[in-house]
């Protein structure tokens, strides 16, 4: 009781969104044979390595209150360019090559965020734009050639199965390993580096942030240039993984991107969210995906359904729960 | 319009007489201004971009004083891109319209408008379902044959007995689906394929990370899976890399239809050691030989014609076993690559 | 002589057609309170504006200690040592109330040191004498707790020159003693203090100097020894203006309309019990946080009561939503204009008949546009709206006009249970008066009206009764004739006999 007592609403969402978790891994555990194992963490853990680094920047920009569409084309222009670079200079060492994919990234979101922000146009009006923008310019840069693992350096190509380390029978590879760091640092910054304040402040109250002093534009700016880094950093990864790139990577991520920051508590209102909900999210949408995809119940045609269904319900048992976590924390104080 | 009309006479006496004696393939007169709009299902991926330089190699050959052109929408507004793509060459008095559809029946009405207004429309390598609004269908191999490939291939593969399964695209994927249960009825009524079980079909949605998750999906679900049949060249590549980045390509082979250019990694490697494809490049040639004949009035694009087609030589429209009431003209036959030709084709 | 820490010269601003400010020149010492009276739409607003770097001036220089300085953002104006509380408070409803107060301040370094930053906060707090967990998020504080926030806010930039837009106005008596101490103390260390009120009370008790304005001019700026209350009010109004009596005793009234019995909203407020009669005018007082306008909230159906009875006309009504308020013809003008009052993009006369849609509509649901105007335009001279026209966008304009716009929204959905929260609240004298006299006409016409009012004079001016209110609690009711200041202040404060004890 007193831990209820002291949390604050948003550590009872995340505890509730983990209880949602929670729930969801039990309730395969009994429909899947061998579904507690090392082997579906990998599948897992690998698979919503992909998608955090894109949903980490998404996660930025909604605190603002603002929306970025373009999240997914970035990622796509990223893979291919950096699949092109590393197949003509495949001496360019890794940290350089994931540096390279997020300053491209950044470039490209610096686009969306100066229009948004000193041309005041709604950002889900320029990112729409520029999600067509960025696609149909990678497909006039690709001029049809295929990007392939043929042609990329062998460390990449090796990178998605290579182990970062182990946790007794747990293998946490180093694709898992990027994502996660990413999703720490920017929690770590969110909760303690002053300038990283500001995406809570711009987006809780605008007016207020005026009033603050705090130049609303340029926090705006920075918040997509990081979308557009973080979705770079997941077209290194994209590429990685597939080693095939083609004019469709990336396409629909930032709708991915948007499910896992909602579901992991990030208010669409902006102003309030945390990274280890976006982490949960991000599992959560995953592990439902992953598992219904070995789930023999169900038929491949109501599998779309059902996920989003799951999803759905995930979200309503995270609110109940957490509605009623707040009942119990106030019943507790009195 | 008022040009082709002389044309059209001439090429419907041409049909008049064809029909009263013995067919003789008609070849179309060079030289003439037709034209021509080349729709893939979008920009930007090889197979198409093979197809235009079929297309445009065929128009070069063929002497059309009018234009080619390559245009088609990005990959995100593919289906609605082709609509308002059709519709726009409609408005343009475009004589032909090659259509690689993805929009399925929805783009029917749009055809059809075209049709009317004197703008004929062609589709390959997919067609429109009800065949609405269409002229006829260049078909790259006749669907039954793929049966066939796929089966013999998941035969080898799996050394002539054991579980398999596919990996397709969409679950409403007209072609897909066509290749799919020829293959079934190929494993059903042949006795050589007794010992091979089809245990699954998924569907990737020609997306890298949902096939790539798919077929990671399936050895989970399989122990003892031995082939995956991917009849989608994105399906296949990421079924190939999900299978080497797991350490599995000794267990589980992956096969189907891919670009040799895609593909040559894996089928050095051995993950992906036999795959299947029709050139993209033929495809297109022949479907510009076909609009233009039918463009010109050589053909009427009725059932029984014949034409010739340039290099690749005489072809017939026949009717759609597929699609009822619909007429199609075949190309095929397909290459199946192994890592002996695989890197020559690749270039 | 001292060098004046700010001076502005010849300043002028006009917005689009109206000229907001006409060459006006003032002089801020150090180490003084001055005070800045004048009525709505007078053009304080956007002095302070100026002032604080939310625009600039079109001509006019200002001078910080003597030097020009162009005050282009309110980060510069923070950086040259001037800061503002504001009458609408700017607080981050997501972010803790720690954070709210640092929330600009760049000394502080780029790494969040949360522990050392929960001590300063309490330490800000802790002198102002309320209690208030700096951890908490600074969403669900109410108008007061969000202002002590600001005020803390300002502290801690250790400004030159504090500026208080309105500080007291929703402040209850001893905590507008707390705030004038402050500001006493800020004086003490030098600190210039602005500080901007319609209770001129306040202004007799703090300011050293006075300026009046009126019509963005300046009029006068006089020493406060050198002034009366008359002199002011007849330099704002430009015409001397009788104060607003005590009323005596009640207004004769009808019959019982609405009957409250236990009526309890689990842990914000119990047991609150009234009746109130067609024509009759009864008055919530109580202090700040005394939950007077849950109460209101739970009538109107924001907040619907968990426990007790609601009889309207003889029926028993449950009230969940406000639109079943409304439906039974009970309005709430609210304390927050921001929030629940008005939408500020819209124009004045989208506003007025926003409640009344349904009154409006010609066949098919189309809106009569001619029929809405006419209504807007009514409104508009009756309730001394100062807008050339109804077109312009509420958010335009000054408190007291939002104010008359929000009351002409509710009178026209005719309602028969009207309750006002704070109705005057950030308004001049002369509206003040205005407003009353409105409230008066509309219990004569027999509308049963509920006043929510921290201001004292306003509750014995215009209350046929007085429900007194403590820490969610009915501390009583007093008739008219039983009510004074002092009684009302000592009921309110827990020091009448009639306190019940705690459950």
């Amino acid at each position: 009781m007193t831990l209820l007592t002291r949390a604050s609403p948003q550590t009872l969402r995340l505890l509730a969104l983990g209880l949602a978790l929670l729930a969801t891994i039990l309730f395969f555990a009994t429909q899947i044979e061998g579904y507690l194992s090392p082997r579906m963490f990998s599948r897992i853990s690998t698979s919503a390595a992909v998608v955090l680094p894109i949903a980490v920047g998404q996660a930025i920009v909604i605190m603002t209150r603002n929306i970025d569409l373009s999240a997914g084309s970035v990622m796509g222009v990223v893979a291919y360019m950096a699949g092109q670079t590393l197949s003509s200079m495949p001496d360019l060492h890794p940290v350089l090559a994931v540096l390279f994919c997020m300053s491209l990234g950044a470039a490209l979101g610096a686009i969306n965020g100066i229009i948004i922000a000193w041309g005041r146009v709604p950002s889900i009006i320029v990112t729409l734009g520029t999600l067509a923008l960025f696609r149909s310019f990678l497909v006039e840069w690709s001029d049809a050639k295929t990007i392939t693992t043929a042609s990329l350096p062998q460390w990449l190509v090796d990178l998605p199965s290579a182990n970062a380390f182990s946790i007794g029978s747990l293998d946490i590879r180093v694709t898992v390993v990027l994502a996660l760091v990413a999703v720490l640092v920017t929690g770590a910054a969110l909760t303690f580096y002053r300038p990283a304040r500001r995406f809570y402040a711009v987006g809780s109250n605008p007016d207020a942030a005026l009033m603050a002093g705090i130049n609303a534009n340029r926090v705006v700016l920075t918040a997509f240039i990081l979308s557009g880094a973080f979705a770079g950093l997941s077209g290194f990864l994209f590429l990685a993984k597939f080693g095939n790139i083609t004019v469709v990577a990336g396409l629909g991520y930032e709708l991915k991107a948007i499910a896992a920051v909602v579901v992991g508590g990030v208010s669409i209102m902006g102003g309030s969210g945390s990274m280890i909900g976006v982490l949960m999210g991000a599992l959560l949408v995953d592990t439902i995906d992953n598992s219904l995809t070995r789930w023999a119940v169900v038929s491949e045609f109501w599998r779309d359904a059902l996920l989003g269904g799951l999803i759905m319900a995930a979200v309503t048992v995270d609110t109940l729960a957490s509605r009623q976590l707040t009942r119990m924390r106030k019943g507790g104080q009195q | 319009m008022m040009k082709l009309t002389g044309l059209a006479f001439a090429a419907g006496l041409a049909t008049l007489m064809g029909s009263t004696a013995m067919a003789e393939p008609v070849t179309a007169t060079p030289g003439q201004a037709v034209n021509a709009v080349l729709l893939p299902k979008f920009l930007g991926i090889l197979p198409f971009d093979q197809a235009n330089r079929g297309a445009q190699e065929a128009a070069a050959e063929l002497g059309s004083t009018g234009t080619l052109e390559f245009i088609g929408p990005t990959p995100e507004n593919s289906a609605a891109g082709q609509i308002e793509m059709l519709t726009n060459a409609t408005t343009q008095k475009q004589n032909v319209v090659m259509l690689s559809n993805n929009a399925g029946d929805q783009i029917a009405p749009a055809a059809e408008a075209a049709a009317a207004a004197g703008t004929k429309v062609v589709t390959w390598d997919s067609p429109i379902p009800n065949g609405a609004g269409e002229s006829f269908f260049v078909a790259q191999v006749d669907f039954g044959s793929i049966g066939v490939v796929m089966a013999d291939m998941a035969y080898d593969l799996a050394g002539g007995a054991g579980e398999f399964a596919v990996l397709s695209a969409s679950p409403d994927a007209a072609n897909q689906n066509a290749w799919i249960d020829a293959m079934k009825k190929t494993l059903a009524e042949d006795a050589k394929y007794k010992d091979l079980k089809l245990v699954d079909v998924v569907y990737g949605n020609d997306q890298s990370e949902e096939s790539y998750n798919k077929a990671l999906g399936l050895v989970d679900k399989y122990p003892d899976l031995k082939v995956i049949m991917a009849p989608t060249t994105v399906g296949i590549v990421a079924a190939a890399k999900a299978m080497q980045d797991e350490g599995l390509c000794e267990k589980v082979k992956v096969s189907g239809l891919g670009l040799p250019a895609e593909m040559v990694s894996y089928s050095l490697n051995g993950c992906a050691p036999q795959f299947a494809l029709w050139s993209f490049v033929d495809l297109g040639y022949l479907t510009y030989q076909a609009s233009y004949a039918l463009a010109t009035g050589a053909i009427k694009g009725e059932v029984g014609e014949e034409f010739t087609a340039g290099r690749m030589g005489t072809f017939k429209i026949e009717e759609d076993p597929g699609r009822p009431g619909a007429k199609r003209v075949l190309m095929g036959p397909f290459t199946v690559y192994t890592k002996d030709n695989v890197e020559a084709a690749a270039n | 002589m001292t060098q004046p820490v700010l001076e502005l010269l010849g300043l002028s601003k006009s917005f689009a057609a109206t000229q907001a400010l006409k060459d006006m020149s003032l002089t801020i010492l150090p180490g003084e309170v001055h005070a800045i009276v004048g009525e709505n739409g007078a053009g304080k607003s956007t002095l302070i504006k100026i002032m604080t770097g939310v625009h600039q001036p079109d001509t006019g220089t200002v001078r910080v200690d003597g030097q020009p300085v162009t005050l282009k953002s309110t980060q510069a104006a923070q950086e040259a040592g001037i800061a503002a509380i504001y009458q609408e408070p700017m607080v981050f409803p997501d972010l803790n109330v720690a954070e709210n107060i640092f929330i600009s301040n760049r000394a502080k370094g780029r790494i969040m040191r949360w522990s050392e930053i929960y001590a300063e906060a309490d330490s800000l707090i802790a002198p102002l004498g309320v209690k208030l967990d700096v951890r908490r998020a600074a969403s669900g504080l109410t108008l007061a707790e969000q202002q002590t926030v600001e005020i803390a806010r300002a502290l801690s930039l250790k400004v030159k020159v504090l500026i208080m837009d309105e500080p007291t106005a929703s402040l209850s008596a001893h905590e507008v003693a707390r705030l004038l101490d402050i500001a006493r103390a800020l004086k003490a260390q030098g600190v210039a203090v602005i500080y901007i009120s319609h209770r001129l009370d306040e202004i007799f008790r703090i300011a050293d100097r006075v300026t009046v304005i009126r019509d963005g001019q300046h009029i006068s700026t006089k020493p406060i020894a050198e002034v009366t209350e008359d002199g002011l009010v007849k330099d704002m109004v430009g015409r001397a203006l009788e104060s607003f009596a005590v009323k005596t005793a009640a207004n004769p009234h009808g019959e019982t309309l609405l009957s409250v019995k236990d009526l309890t909203c689990a842990g914000v407020f119990q047991n609150i019990t009234f009746d109130l009669h067609k024509g009759e005018v009864l008055c919530f007082a109580g202090l700040v946080g005394a939950r007077r306008t849950d109460v209101a909230l739970s009538l109107f159906g924001i907040a619907p009561a968990t426990d007790g009875t609601i009889t309207l006309a003889g029926q028993q009504v449950s009230i969940t939503t406000p639109q079943q308020a409304m439906d039974l013809g009970i309005a709430y003008v609210s304390e927050d204009r921001r929030k629940l009052g008005l939408a500020m993009p819209l124009s004045i006369f989208a506003n007025i008949s926003l409640a009344s849609l349904k009154k409006l509509l010609k066949p098919f649901g189309i809106i009569d546009r001619q029929a809405e105007a006419a209504m807007a335009e009514t409104y508009r001279k009756r309730l001394a709206i100062r807008s050339p026209d109804t077109l312009i966008e509420v958010g335009k304009l000054s408190g007291g006009n939002q104010q008359k716009v929000m009351l002409a929204k509710w009178l026209e959905t005719k309602p028969r249970v009207l309750i006002f929260d704070e109705p005057t609240r950030g308004i001049d004298v002369g509206a003040k008066a205005e407003v009353h006299a409105i409230i008066r006409q509309l219990a004569s016409e027999g509308v049963a009206i509920l006043v929510i009012s921290s201001d004292l004079p306003e509750v014995l001016a215009l209350a046929d009764r007085v429900l007194v209110m403590r820490e969610g609690r009915q501390a009583g009711i007093l008739r008219i004739e039983e009510a004074t200041q002092e009684r009302v202040i000592a009921m309110a404060a827990g020091q009448a006999t009639t306190e019940r004890p705690a459950a």
